[in-house]
């Protein structure tokens, strides 16, 4: 069993690595701006969507305002390069770090609610860090900070017209998420995770920490969502709250996953893979014609997936669905 | 191939006459929210490029305006301008994505745009990073100019124009009625927008030396606005400065109302009041109330293109131009008069006939000293005018030159 598990491991990280090799390298044939961007979007959401996977999908606690951790990254490493000048290849992590920090300070008192009502309280918080930072007057408040233009560098992180240098960054962190659920998937801790998703008590008995699971997979999660957070402020150019924290960014990062498959390593890349170039795209070719077809298009994905595959796309492909119960 | 659907170009006349044309056509992006929050304006925005891009290319009677010779850029051989709309969703990724897509697919020589500051402010970085001029005819955040972009332009003004035109207001008033106002009350919402004017209205009620009776910041489209109309009246200052949208707008004065009060003299940061939607709300309440706007539909005696302008606009839209349709309608005029000018369509060369503009306001449909860019790309002679509401409609009353009606001015009295 033990050198099933071990040869299925291998073969997955063997797989991870091809599809890398791949995905470095193909997008230098694209020329197109609109379709790099919506590869860019896609990539990013889709480790946006794995770090979510590893909170909501792992360890069981559904979060509906990763929105926070987001917007928490961007501002931070956004702030420091352009209060403090350091340069955002820091400030990102730091970002990240503070997303983490954030995710911890409201798993405190939220991970003694169980069930419903910690979904419930995630909502609030997501509004409450929107309404705090529209009208924190340090932070920009409701006009927001600009991100100013600079020499295109990779200690800037700006890379001017080039978007392919974007494109790696964002694929660096999506391997980066992959790899860390894939470790996850792996320990001890993921063991224990999934324990805890399962059945509480049972996972107690068991002796397993479970408000210090939950504790550990929301800081990791919001660790990278904030880095992922930071990555698109810079891409962007320009953060308000709006643009970072609104409630509809809780949805986007946890859709992917939703629709991909939940508690497994591909299950989030899928659904992003699907999800983010339908919205971009029906949005930028139907958007202009009927009104809200595209919501239409998105919405009805998710009521035929739900209603046909509940464990997600990812089952589709025959895989098993270790970690889901 | 499906963006053709997208590209209207010089209307279905102008398609017709393709194979007559002997320049190629110079292509303008036009970034806009034409679906989700922010399409009602997004889509008369549309109607009023469209209208401009026909000022410039039909052939008609001349139109008393820059290029309202029609014909098509006369110093590119008769070249059209061709309009290549896309929707920002009012998003500002989504805007910056379209703004890049315009300039690298359709070969944008210029991007015009794009009513919400936040999307403004991503287009001019990506208008910036490729070196093609973004034309901002309606982002009206201060902050938009900045920056140090070399290729940014606002025709219009941005709101610290718009707030110091009212306190203009406010102390030519006093001189020619005698009876200043002593106090002011603001109240706005807490979105950019409201933000924004109120702090510059703070700074200016400071300078005036008038004394600020309320500070009132509330959540826009609240349901209730009762407690803030308490303390309006407990505050009765001379005059209310507010600055919200339009539901906002009719609910406050309808809170006053069922309590008894009336402001002496209400001068709201258009928005919401300059909306036909908010006349229809409010009815009779909004009666004598003052907004600023940047355009004037009844200065047809100083700009006798006014009423040509608009009947073409209405007949496209349906409706009279406004303080937004005016101002896109402006944007491309100017746009293309530079380009004209430059004689080429290559975007640096844009760039500097549009440094190089000196359009006097005879020649737009604004009410504008005219259009001169500083060296940040702000048009310093945009400024703004008071209106008041006579039996619904709103009047100009200031500039006292420029005055279709004599202001009702309550204070003191």
């Amino acid at each position: 069993m033990e050198n099933f598990i071990t040869r299925r491991r291998r073969k997955e990280l063997i797989v991870a690595g091809l599809l890398l090799a791949v995905a470095v390298f193909a997008p230098m044939a694209i020329r197109d701006v609109t379709a790099l961007n919506v590869i860019i979007l896609s990539l990013l959401f889709a480790g946006l969507a794995q770090a979510w996977n590893i909170i909501g999908g792992y360890c069981g606690q559904i979060s509906l305002g990763h929105a926070v951790y987001f917007g928490m990254g961007s501002y931070v490493s956004t702030l420091l390069y352009v209060q403090a000048g350091l340069p955002p290849s820091a400030g990102i992590f730091i970002g990240g770090a503070v997303g983490g920090l954030a995710a911890l300070l409201v798993g405190w008192p939220c991970f003694r609610l169980s069930g419903h009502y910690y979904a419930i309280a995630t909502v609030v918080v997501g509004e409450i860090g929107y309404l705090l930072f529209l009208n924190w007057d340090y932070v920009g408040g409701a006009t927001g900070v600009y991100i100013p233009i600079a020499k295109p560098s990779l200690i800037n992180l700006q890379f001017g017209k080039d978007k392919l240098p974007y494109l790696h960054l964002v694929l660096a962190f999506v391997a980066a998420t992959w790899l860390a659920a894939w470790l996850i998937e792996g320990s001890r801790w993921g063991y224990a995770w999934r324990a805890v998703k399962d059945d509480v008590v049972a996972a107690r008995s068991l002796g397993v920490n479970i408000f210090a699971s939950k504790m550990a997979a929301s800081a990791i999660s919001g660790f990278f969502t904030g880095l992922g957070g930071a990555i698109y402020g810079l891409y962007v150019g320009y953060i308000d709250p709006d643009s970072v924290m609104a409630g509809h960014f809780s949805i986007l990062i946890a859709l992917p996953t939703v629709l991909g498959g939940v508690g497994t390593l591909w299950g989030p890349i899928l659904g992003a893979a699907l999800l983010i170039p339908l919205k971009e795209l029906s949005s930028s070719y139907l958007g202009g014609s009927g009104r809200g077809v595209d919501l239409m298009l998105y919405g009805a994905m998710i009521i035929v997936v739900a209603l046909a595959r509940p464990q997600g796309l990812v089952s589709l492909f025959g895989g098993r669905k270790h970690g889901a119960p | 191939m499906k963006r053709r659907q997208f590209i209207i170009g010089t209307g279905a006349l102008a398609a017709a006459s393709r194979a007559a044309q002997a320049a190629d056509d110079v292509v303008i992006g036009v970034v806009y929210p034409l679906t989700g929050n922010g399409a009602a304006v997004g889509l008369d925005a549309k109607a009023a490029y469209e209208v401009a891009a026909k000022i410039i290319n039909d052939t008609h009677a001349p139109i008393g305006v820059a290029m309202g010779k029609g014909g098509g850029l006369d110093k590119l051989g008769g070249a059209k301008i061709k309009l290549v709309f896309a929707d920002s969703q009012n998003d500002p990724q989504k805007a910056r994505a379209e703004a890049e897509r315009l300039i690298t697919q359709d070969k944008a020589v210029a991007i015009v745009g794009s009513y919400t500051s936040a999307t403004g402010a991503t287009i001019s970085q990506v208008t910036e990073r490729y070196e093609v001029p973004y034309i901002s005819a309606d982002n009206s955040s201060p902050s938009l100019n900045q920056r140090g972009l070399k290729w940014f332009f606002r025709t219009g003004p941005h709101d610290e124009m718009f707030t110091k035109g009212m306190f203009d207001f406010l102390a030519d008033v006093a001189k020619k009625t005698g009876k200043p106002a002593k106090s002011v009350a603001l109240f706005y919402e807490d979105s950019i927008f409201g933000t924004d004017s109120s702090n510059v209205q703070r700074k200016l009620a400071a300078a005036a030396g008038l004394p600020v009776a309320a500070d009132i910041r509330y959540r826009a489209s609240s349901p209730s606005l009762s407690t803030e109309a308490q303390k309006l009246k407990a505050a009765n200052a001379d005059v209310l400065l507010p600055s919200s949208y339009t539901s906002d707008a009719i609910l406050i004065l309808k809170a006053m109302n069922e309590i008894g009060y009336k402001p002496k003299a209400i001068l709201a940061q258009a928005a919401g009041f300059q909306e036909s939607a908010f006349m229809q709300g409010a009815g009779a309440l909004a009666e004598g109330a003052m907004s600023r706007s940047s355009f004037a539909l009844d200065a047809d005696k100083l700009r006798p293109a006014i009423p040509v302008v608009n009947g073409l606009y209405k007949a496209h839209n349906n409706k009279d131009m406004n303080d937004n349709t005016s101002r896109e309608i402006t944007a491309l005029l100017v746009l293309a008069d530079a380009i004209n000018r430059a004689g080429s369509a290559k975007p640096d060369d844009i760039r500097k006939a549009l440094i190089a503009t000196d359009m006097p306001g005879s020649q737009t449909i604004m009410p504008w000293a005219g259009v001169k860019f500083d060296e940040t790309g702000q048009n310093t002679m945009c400024n703004p005018v008071i209106q008041q509401v006579f039996d619904g409609t709103y009047k100009t009353v200031w500039p006292f030159d420029l005055a279709a009606k004599d202001v009702v001015w309550n204070v003191g009295s």
